[in-house]
């Protein structure tokens, strides 16, 4: 809700409505400002500077429920390497192969893949003896080539993702109780990130620290009064830090809270 | 043991030959000495086939600095160049030409049959590319400031690029800081919709470079190359004569002012003594003692092969060694019996079209699937090819009827994954014509003779360590303050009295000049003391 340039408060989806001296947005840009706020609230530069902001979502996670531990190849048994991360990216030319894919609309064929068993360090996670393996699969390009969506693709790209580790561990197939498949279409449907991108918005020099989102208002603020931003989209960006939001919060301070 | 020489000047490449005139002018009596029967570095022509001259390496000037251009009086020395009415022709694989004219309003016209949206933005990229490439100019003309210790001229310096910078106003500042890493891809796309513009003009920010168009970074190769060149896909000017013609007219200009020049004299080491350069060793075991030595070879052949580099510190060693420095250009010059006939042209009338650059670089991800062949040691079988056929704009270069025509083909690796380049210096021949001839069916036949030239001929031939054209990678790690190295970019290096002045330094962008000015500046300074 806008007053007179001002933000004075939310409506919910249901249609209640709260007032508050001071609204600050924790969602990327794109959502805050062209979704959320009713259109001509905002100068023409700063919305074109929002719609250049880009996400370009480019990784997909798969989280398996199992029957047991994976048994690797080259460290085969149970052992401490199975606590920390695992990663698959046997060389830089792998990797490099991985996003050239990408570039081009498709998610990777051998894609690099990171991957946490947190039962072994939380047994809570899971019933007695078994075991959850996620992983952090890289690339799943949010727009893919024409002809390719990801509500056909999505099963087939996690096939790929077994398929890849049990090259690995060829025990994974035998073990899988369930897995879910999370592509980048579904980070932005289901947890608001648009074009999937997990660090709300690519991490690249020009969209960084004086430039996050928007050159000229990578100071937390926006062009409408007490509204401010506190998300990754903000300096200094992506990953769950926290520092974004304690440094938003710094600057409304400053502002007197209202 | 002959008399001590005042300055020696390493290689009469363009930069070379452009520091020794302004060291000559500044007093100095510099010998300049040439490995190869003429000087001209990589800015040479040459008759390659009986009748047929070229300019063998480099077919385009940077273009010059205009005040090296007015201090050496280069027209007063023969040079001429000829601007054509049509800056470029791209190509496109359905058979169409985006023809883009020298005259920005012209540009346009031709532009709207493509996007009417496009025809309007190509003049204002251009006015950006104007304004921001004249502030960049600036900091082009700078000695990079020290940073451990800045002087007096330093902090000036800075100083008035920031305010230059800022007195661009609030959206082009922010654009100057904002594309610099960008990717040259996504620049195109701010301001163009069709995809042979957004192509063709993002190719200036690969080229010469082992980039592609999704580089990061790729952007400011583009900025920089814009720097004094504001014209969106960049100039086309032919000096008659060829490239060789520009460098004569530098080495009239130098010798008129005092310079010597030595040719056929290959230079086997640079002698240094308590970790000061005192010297030269001919090849053929002439010894000339120096004042001081400038290298225009590039860093890497200076410091690793001249230098023993026994001279120098393991930590700098170890930083020289990861100075990267690999080409990704080959160039290729034909001599032809008639023109090409290219089906896009035909019915506009071909020759008129053919005078400036002929490009293929029909879409972003065609470039980009050229550059990533190279990433893994081959060459592009689709390369991104620049054509010129410079004896339509100077006779003289070809017998009457018949003509020469210089291509510049992207990606050829220094190193390659399977074979050598003798091995495949032919295939790579081969793919270049099959990939004009898609364009030009009659190109083949056309064909009278060829010279392809490898990254391996660059670097054994020409010098060029790693057959980089613009002796070492254009990248964001590699420029201003940290060209060649940081802490090693105001033309010095650790040995004292032996300067660097050639591409390898700042600014470095190809065939400009800058970098032999500049480097003779700050020598100059640095002897008087």
């Amino acid at each position: 809700m806008i007053k007179n340039g001002r933000a004075s408060g939310v409506v919910l989806a249901n249609g209640d409505e709260i007032y508050a001296d001071v609204v600050s947005s924790s969602v990327d840009p794109r959502l805050t400002y062209t979704r959320m706020i009713e259109p001509g609230n905002l100068p023409d530069d700063f919305l074109e500077g929002v719609n250049r902001y880009k996400f370009r979502g480019s990784s997909g996670k798969v989280n398996m429920a199992l029957d047991g531990l994976p048994n690797f190849k080259c460290m085969p048994g149970v052992g401490a390497h199975l606590r920390g991360a695992m990663s698959i990216s046997p060389s830089v030319e792998y990797m490099e192969k991985a996003y050239d894919e990408a570039k081009y609309g498709h998610w990777s064929s051998h894609p690099y893949i990171d991957m946490v068993i947190p039962t072994l360090t939380d047994t809570s996670l899971a019933p007695p003896g078994k075991h959850i393996l996620s992983c952090f699969v890289q690339y799943a390009p949010y727009k893919l080539a024409p002809g390719l969506d990801w509500d056909t693709e999505k099963e087939k790209f996690g096939d790929n993702v077994v398929n890849t580790i049990a090259e690995y561990a060829p025990n994974i197939k035998d073990i899988i109780l369930h897995r879910q498949v999370v592509t980048p279409l579904d980070l932005e449907r289901e947890w608001g990130l648009s074009e999937g991108n997990i660090f709300q918005g690519e991490l690249s020099l020009e969209q960084l620290f004086f430039l996050r989102p928007v050159a000229g208002w990578a100071q937390f603020r926006s062009p409408i009064k007490n509204l401010y931003m506190c998300g990754s989209a903000t300096h200094p960006g992506g990953g769950i830090m926290g520092a974004p939001g304690r440094l938003a919060a710094l600057e409304i301070l400053k502002d007197g809270g209202a | 043991m002959s008399e001590t020489r005042d300055v020696i000047i390493v290689g009469g490449g363009h930069n070379g030959l452009v520091a020794a005139f302004y060291l000559a002018k500044a007093g100095f009596k510099p010998l300049v000495l040439e490995r190869r029967a003429h000087v001209g570095g990589a800015a040479i022509t040459e008759e390659f086939h009986p009748g047929f001259r070229c300019s063998t390496l480099a077919h385009n000037a940077g273009p010059l600095r205009a005040d090296i251009v007015r201090d050496m009086q280069l027209e007063k020395h023969g040079l001429k160049f000829t601007t054509p009415d049509v800056n470029t022709v791209s190509l496109t694989p359905d058979g169409r030409a985006l023809i883009l004219y020298s005259d920005t309003k012209k540009a346009a016209q031709e532009i709207a049959q493509w996007s009417q949206k496009d025809a309007a933005s190509y003049s204002d990229f251009g006015a950006a590319l104007g304004k921001i490439g004249k502030v960049i100019g600036e900091a082009l003309l700078l000695t990079p400031p020290n940073i451990d210790s800045p002087d007096r001229g330093d902090l000036w310096g800075m100083l008035k690029t920031g305010r230059s910078i800022r007195r661009l106003g609030k959206k082009d500042m922010y654009r100057v800081l904002r594309w610099g890493p960008m990717a040259a891809a996504d620049l195109v796309a701010e301001f163009f919709d069709t995809e042979p513009l957004r192509a063709t003009i993002a190719a200036r920010g690969i080229f010469g470079t082992f980039l592609g168009p999704w580089s990061a970074g790729s952007a400011l190769v583009l900025m920089l190359r814009a720097a004094g060149d504001p014209s969106p896909a960049g100039s086309v000017q032919f000096p008659a004569g060829g490239a060789g013609a520009i460098t004569q007219a530098m080495a009239a200009a130098a010798k008129q002012v005092g310079a010597e020049i030595r040719t056929g004299a290959e230079i086997a080491e640079i002698r240094v003594k308590d970790g000061v350069a005192t010297g030269v060793v001919l090849a053929s075991g002439e010894e000339i003692a120096a004042r001081a030595v400038v290298s225009n070879a590039d860093p890497k052949r200076t410091l690793m092969r001249l230098v023993d580099p026994a001279h120098l510190t393991p930590d700098f060693v170890q930083k020289i060694k990861n100075y990267r420095c690999t080409g990704t250009v080959a160039k290729i010059n034909l001599a032809l019996s008639a023109l090409p006939e290219f089906t896009a042209l035909n019915a506009k009338g071909n020759g008129n079209l053919l005078r400036g650059r002929i490009q293929i670089s029909p879409e972003i991800d065609y470039l980009e699937r050229a550059f990533d062949e190279s990433k893994y040691g081959n060459f592009s079988r689709s390369p991104y090819i620049e054509i010129t056929i410079p004896s339509l704009s100077d006779p003289s270069l070809a017998p009457a009827g018949e003509h020469v025509m210089s291509v510049y083909m992207q990606y050829a690796p220094y190193k390659l994954k399977d074979g050598n380049w003798d091995s495949q210096r032919e295939m790579l021949g081969e793919a270049v014509v099959k990939t004009i001839s898609q364009y030009a069916p009659n190109f083949p036949q056309t064909i009278l003779s060829g010279q392809i030239i490898t990254p391996k001929d660059l670097e054994e031939t020409y010098g060029l360590t790693g057959g980089h054209i613009f002796h070492g990678e254009l990248a964001l790690d590699q420029f201003f303050t940290m060209r060649p190295l940081l802490d090693w970019a105001r033309y010095q290096t650790p040995v004292e009295r032996l300067y660097l002045c050639g591409n390898g330094t700042h600014p470095g962008t190809g065939l400009t000049g800058g970098s032999g000015a500049n480097a003779a500046r700050e020598i100059a300074k640095t002897l008087r003391k």
